[in-house]
């Protein structure tokens, strides 16, 4: 099976209903995307398909046969993308764990609106859980992001 | 006095690392720079200066900081990192925090209590001191004048009225040959001087989690390593009685099934392959003494053990004798617990996210029948910790299964499993007598403490009179462990809740109550400054609140102000949150309000909707659908204030909970009338109406059963019924539409039956509206 992620192909011998999150993390080992709940619940493992926020835990990876996956690894590797200068700029994580499922759910919130409101942070971002109560710091650092 | 010229042991284990597991290093750095770190290690060549296990300087004129304790969201890489470069005078940007391995060389490190920086507040200071000194020798004797002609700044000695400069990195060469000042000669900085310190500083590790490219516990990857799940009995204190695994061997890709004394672990070549494997597992179970245990049954004995309290002294002349009950709690950590073993040649290598490496070295070593010295415990990134990873069953088995299977091993927990084996915060009753004499003053307060689990009392910070505590506990199995701000949780939700109640008994202004009472200047202070702040006096509209309380721990003060609205439906929005903090000194006043504001998410998601419950001996929450988190939208605004106080900082990671909870709860009475002795406070519907039965001249409402398991019929009889159909929405006690449904008119009533099986436990809103009117009705959903 070819699956293409952040814009490299891979070539896969694995069965079609595997979730995408573990062919990602045990099989290509981009371990930027994180397990949390398993279920679709936590949204910690979210990348995006084709520019659209999922759930890898939950996509099978035959469903992304053909499609574009983009993981935090995508982004950017230095960190110099907006939003990541903003996270740095502010110190927004505590542990760390939820915050490429963040970023990720971020871009694509600014790829929607590109200076979106307080409101438009809280309804996209309410999506995710952080366990370390970073919610008031993602959203003025989104703001930060998006301010020019 | 010894002379240090060595080649980076350190060094040589990241390149190792890097090049045979070509995948990743336990460590974050960027890739730059660990890839200019292995090209400098391959040319065999002094790599660094090492005047202490602390800190090392590289040729490149990097710091390279040991942190012997655990980052797992307090901050601690960031603020040791501060406390070592401030002394040495480092340039900020050119320092790098590395984690230590659990070894006793470097202390206690144990992370927990809040102790970290109050633990190696001066050993790093001395440990920055100590080489910026030996730096300024190297300089001086190179340049051929005396110390004291010499100053340092951002990583360069400097000669004073001079213009000669040498890097500390250039300066390696000669401090090698150089004896190293003893540690406590060495003289540290005023406060006044700090130029790192007490300053907003960035999060060391921001960038690399950002990338994707921290290192956490589950993230660990070396060539050929298989991964790891385990099949636990569900029942609380049962056993294994049989299991067939041949369906899972089965499974291509599943490497194998073994029996530890946890359970059945399954190893397959992936994760999802031993989750397979795991589900195809045939097992039967003893249930054992505990199959009929009940959430219901545990604080039914609590209630049995209470016993009489003393009595109160003779002058009081009103009183409250209550009872407050505080349930288990998970950690819920983001990240489920997972670790990385390997055993081979007699020796095991760790890598795991861990509060606690020592413990888990000796813990490895006993299970594995090897001495310490044949384990290493290297400690990565964990997604989250709040004194889950204190208990370190989950490295434990992981090296045992690597043991078993011969592979290296990546172990992990589903959700479900980690919530469902973790080691949870005690559950509790707490009874109370309390009361105050005629000019409202207190007489006594008795408070006896009943858990399952140990809770220790803690005595109130202000003078309630003759205070007498008591405890009592009861085993039922449960596995308990510490949890954020541990028994501060459960007794400052009461006392401060207490105290509450004692101001309104008094007819008293709960901040001016409270400030009469305090002694200490600097609870004080934090108090009248939050009021100030905030506001205290001010008119807050129709179904709005505030509510006060105050803690003291861990070396520091804290008051919050958490200001709630319940609306007409009873729908709770927290408001705001005001805190003032006075740590002594603030070491990263940035990562402080980071803590603050974090404590106080975790302690309301906890107060509104969090519970671990027991239901036929088994625990029934299994993630974050029935163990609720609050989420952006729900969360308030804060307005936090900094004290600086004093010159030695205080731990922070826990002083942010423990009074939000009662302030919430506080505010909650001050809107509605309604106090809330039970958490959560989902379980108390917050307006004044009976759930059972409801009756207007015009309107009558049913629910039932209610409180319900999974289903309740709902009943609307109404004088003047207008079409066949009514819709009615349930809402969640944050307002939150969980619901929506249509109930049919049958003859004489409107009528439906909802099923409520996906949702947790809790207080529900069922919501319609008649003759322009809005009617709010609360179901209770039983666990």
């Amino acid at each position: 099976m070819k699956i293409k992620v952040n814009k490299v192909e891979y070539n896969l011998d694995v069965e079609s209903d595997m979730p995408l999150l573990w062919v990602l993390r045990d099989l290509l080992k981009l371990t930027g995307t994180k397990y949390g709940c398993g279920i679709g619940v936590c949204k910690v493992c979210t990348v995006l398909i084709d520019g659209v926020p999922e759930q890898s835990c939950l996509v099978p990876i035959g469903f992304v046969e053909g499609k574009e996956v983009t993981t935090i690894e995508g982004i950017s590797q230095n960190g110099d993308h907006p939003l990541q200068k903003a996270w740095n700029e502010l110190s927004v994580s505590q542990c760390g764990y939820c915050q490429p499922g963040q970023i990720i759910r971020a871009y694509y919130l600014i790829s929607k609106i590109p200076k979106p409101t307080i409101e438009d942070i809280n309804r996209e971002m309410s999506e995710h859980i952080c366990r370390c109560g970073t919610y008031n710091k993602i959203r003025e650092a989104i703001l930060l992001a998006t301010k020019e | 006095m010894e002379k240090h010229c060595k080649e980076s042991r350190r060094r040589f284990i990241f390149g190792t690392a890097l090049t045979v597991a070509g995948v990743v290093s336990g460590f974050p750095f960027s890739n730059k720079l660990l890839a200019e770190l292995v090209v400098l290690d391959d040319k065999k060549k002094v790599l660094g200066l090492t005047p202490s296990i602390w800190v090392e300087i590289t040729k490149e004129n990097y710091v390279v900081v040991t942190v012997a304790r655990s980052e797992i969201g307090q901050g601690v890489r960031t603020t040791f990192a501060m406390i070592v470069a401030e002394e040495l005078d480092a340039d900020w940007s050119r320092v790098i925090a590395i984690n230590a391995e659990g070894d006793s060389k470097y202390g206690d490190q144990s992370t927990g209590g809040s102790t970290s920086v109050r633990t190696f507040w001066t050993t790093l200071r001395q440990a920055g001191a100590q080489a910026r000194q030996l730096l300024i020798n190297a300089a001086a004797e190179i340049w051929g004048i005396s110390p004291d002609n010499c100053y340092t700044q951002n990583s360069y000695v400097y000669e004073k009225n001079g213009v000669r400069k040498l890097s500390y990195g250039e300066l390696i060469d000669k401090a090698i040959q150089l004896p190293i000042p003893p540690a406590n000669s060495v003289k540290l900085k005023k406060v006044s001087d700090f130029k790192i310190l007490g300053k907003p500083q960035k999060n060391i590790d921001e960038t690399s989690f950002v990338t994707g490219k921290a290192v956490f516990s589950s993230d660990y990857r070396l060539e050929g390593m298989k991964y790891a799940v385990i099949l636990r009995c569900p029942y609380i204190g049962g056993s294994l009685a049989s299991f067939d695994d041949s369906e899972a061997k089965k499974i291509k890709g599943v490497v194998g099934v073994y029996q530890i004394s946890e359970g059945i672990a399954v190893v397959a070549e992936n994760s999802w392959l031993a989750l397979k494997g795991r589900d195809a597992l045939k097992v039967t179970w003893n249930k054992g003494t505990n199959a009929e245990l009940s959430t219901e049954q545990i604080f039914n004995k609590f209630y049995s053990l209470i016993g009489n309290l003393p009595d109160l002294p003779g002058n009081t002349t009103k009183k409250i004798e209550c009872t407050y009950e505080v349930p288990f709690l998970a950690h819920s950590t983001m990240e489920p617990m997972s670790a990385f073993a390997y055993f081979h040649n007699g020796k095991c290598e760790i890598w795991a996210g861990t509060q606690n490496p020592q413990t888990a070295r000796s813990q490895v070593a006993t299970a594995l029948g090897i001495t310490q010295s044949n384990v290493k415990a290297n400690v990565l990134f964990s997604g989250g910790g709040f004194g889950r990873r204190h208990n370190n069953d989950y490295i434990v088995m992981a090296a045992k299964i690597s043991k078993l299977s011969g592979f290296p091993i990546m172990f992990f927990y589903t959700k479900a499993d980690d919530i469902k084996n973790d080691y949870y915060r005690p559950a509790s009753v707490h009874s109370i007598k309390a009361g105050i004499d005629a000019n409202g003053n207190p007489t006594g307060f008795i408070h006896k403490v009943i858990s399952q689990g140990d809770v220790s009392f803690v005595s109130p910070s202000y003078n309630l009179g003759v205070v007498q505590n008591s405890t009592a506990s009861y085993g039922f199995g449960i596995r308990t462990g510490p949890w954020r701000s541990v028994d501060y949780t459960q007794n400052i939700f009461v006392i401060e809740s207490v105290v509450d109640e004692l101001a309104y008994l008094a007819g008293k202004d709960p901040l001016q109550f409270r400030l009469s009472l305090a002694s200490d200047e600097k609870l004080k202070t934090v108090l009248r400054r939050v009021g100030e702040n905030y506001g205290w006096g001010r008119e807050l509209p129709e179904g709005w609140g505030r509510g006060i309380a105050a803690f003291v721990g861990y070396g520091a003060y804290i008051a919050h102000i958490v200001e709630v609205s319940v609306s007409k439906e009873g729908f709770l929005k927290i408001q705001k949150i005001y805190a003032v903090v006075d740590p002594g000194f603030p070491i990263n006043p940035e990562n402080i309000k980071n803590q603050i504001m974090g404590a106080a998410i975790d302690a309301l998601s906890t107060a509104i909707n969090t519970e671990i419950t027991i239901q036929n001996g088994q625990i029934q929450q299994s993630g974050f659908h029935n163990y609720r988190w609050l989420r952006m939208n729900e969360v308030p605004e804060f307005n936090i204030e900094i004290l600086t106080t004093s010159d030695r900082p205080s731990g922070m990671g826990e002083v942010g909970f423990p009074s939000v909870t009662p302030a919430l709860c506080n505010a909650i009475f001050n809107a509605t009338g309604i106090r809330i002795r039970k958490l959560p406070i989902g379980k108390t519907p917050l307006l004044k109406v009976d759930g059972k039965e409801n009756k207007t001249k015009d309107l009558e409402f049913n629910a039932y059963p209610n409180p319900f398991e999974t289903k309740v019929t709902l009943n609307i009889r109404t004088n003047d019924i207008k079409s066949s159909n009514l819709i009615v929405r349930i809402f969640d006690i944050l307002g939150k539409l969980v619901f929506e449904s249509k109930l049919n008119f049958n003859g004489t009533s409107y009528q439906t039956q909802l099923d409520f099986e996906d949702l947790p436990a809790s207080v529900y809103y069922v919501v319609f509206e008649l003759n322009n009117q809005i009617f709010s009705f609360p179901i209770l959903k039983k666990n």
